[in-house]
């Protein structure tokens, strides 16, 4: 089945700047919100979010992690 | 509801429906975690198996505090979870045998664990004080158990033939159960409900199939069809049967005896 690429975003506090936590591989974004949740739960998040790699807009450069926003990259 | 249930004030017969109460909820969350630690690896995805080994825990730290509120009624926890026989497990039947592939599974988390929310919903709503404070946050970390279950469930329902049906089969053989052990009508039922502790088993298992005829019926089945199991074991309330010896040895600890420090 094709899986698309998750970023995920924490923070532990409220007021705290939200970061970039890390990735997952979902099926859809009901089965990314569980599998962030279950896999970074390394800390007691004051807030979590998932955001489909493809949605993530490059702005200056054409390289990176972020840069092959076709949902496959890593 | 503000009057808790007085454990004093029952006779023998309701306590012993309380215990079989707590017993058939607490038991049937240590064999869904037993049946989730066997997807730990080989899980379609690293993150499928790390969800499985988050859930395999969350059934574990349940199963344990309902297995707690067994103090109240003088039980002797050590027996309970260290000394009893395959035989002597209430689980619910869907959880007896080891499930063979990841539609097995999935069918689980959908069924097996969404019955067992419906029945601990109404346990928390209930008079019992330990289920009213306790099982809240249990029911919160399961809505995510809930939310990966109908995911994977639509997603196998819109797959491939094959995987179509495995996922049918593993649902028509879960169901049966399922709605015999949520629909339970008998003495020791009926003393819970009269006590103000739990919901009438018809309204439980009507519950349940409100919350599961959409997903199920993308496969083609029926919900409002699906017969009862036939035989019913009142002293475990759940149909006849018991769970494969080897989920039972893990569940006991048997290998880890020595280890004991209770």
């Amino acid at each position: 089945m094709l899986e698309i690429v998750y970023d995920v975003f924490a923070r532990k506090n409220r007021g705290d700047r939200l970061s970039h936590i890390g990735y997952i591989d979902a099926l859809d974004d009901e089965t990314a919100r569980v599998y962030a949740w279950k896999t970074y739960d390394e800390e007691k998040w004051f807030e979590m979010c998932v955001v489909p790699r493809s949605a993530i807009i490059q702005v200056n450069r054409v390289d990176g992690p972020f840069a092959k926003a076709s949902g496959q990259a890593r | 509801m503000t009057d808790f249930l007085d454990l004093d004030t029952l006779n023998d017969e309701e306590r012993s429906a309380l215990r079989r109460l707590i017993l058939t909820l607490a038991d049937s969350k240590r064999l869904m975690g037993i049946r989730y630690s066997d997807w730990l690896l080989g899980a379609p995805s690293i993150e499928a198996g790390i969800a499985a080994s988050s859930m395999c825990q969350d059934e574990w730290g349940h199963a344990r505090l309902l297995y707690t509120m067994l103090r109240g009624l003088g039980i002797d926890l050590v027996e309970i979870e260290h000394g009893r026989a395959a035989s002597e497990y209430a689980s619910v039947g869907a959880l007896d045998e080891p499930l063979p592939d990841w539609a097995a599974l999935v069918a689980a988390m959908t069924l097996v664990d969404g019955a067992i929310s419906v029945a601990l919903r109404a346990f928390s709503n209930g008079s019992f004080e330990p289920a009213r404070s306790r099982v809240p946050k249990m029911l919160a970390e399961e809505e995510y158990h809930v939310s990966l279950a109908a995911a994977w469930y639509r997603r196998l329902a819109e797959s491939s033939e094959e995987a179509r049906g495995l996922l049918r089969d593993a649902t028509m053989g879960m169901l049966p159960s399922v709605l015999g052990w949520l629909g339970a009508d008998d003495a020791p039922a009926r003393a819970m409900v009269a006590a103000g502790v739990t919901e009438p088993g018809e309204s439980l298992a009507q519950d349940f199939r409100d919350r599961h005829r959409e997903l199920v019926g993308a496969l083609g089945i029926d919900i409002d069809d699906v017969a009862v199991a036939e035989g019913w074991d009142e002293a475990r309330a759940r149909a006849p049967g018991s769970p494969d010896d080897e989920a039972i040895e893990r569940a006991r600890g048997d290998r880890n005896r020595a280890l004991f420090v209770e």
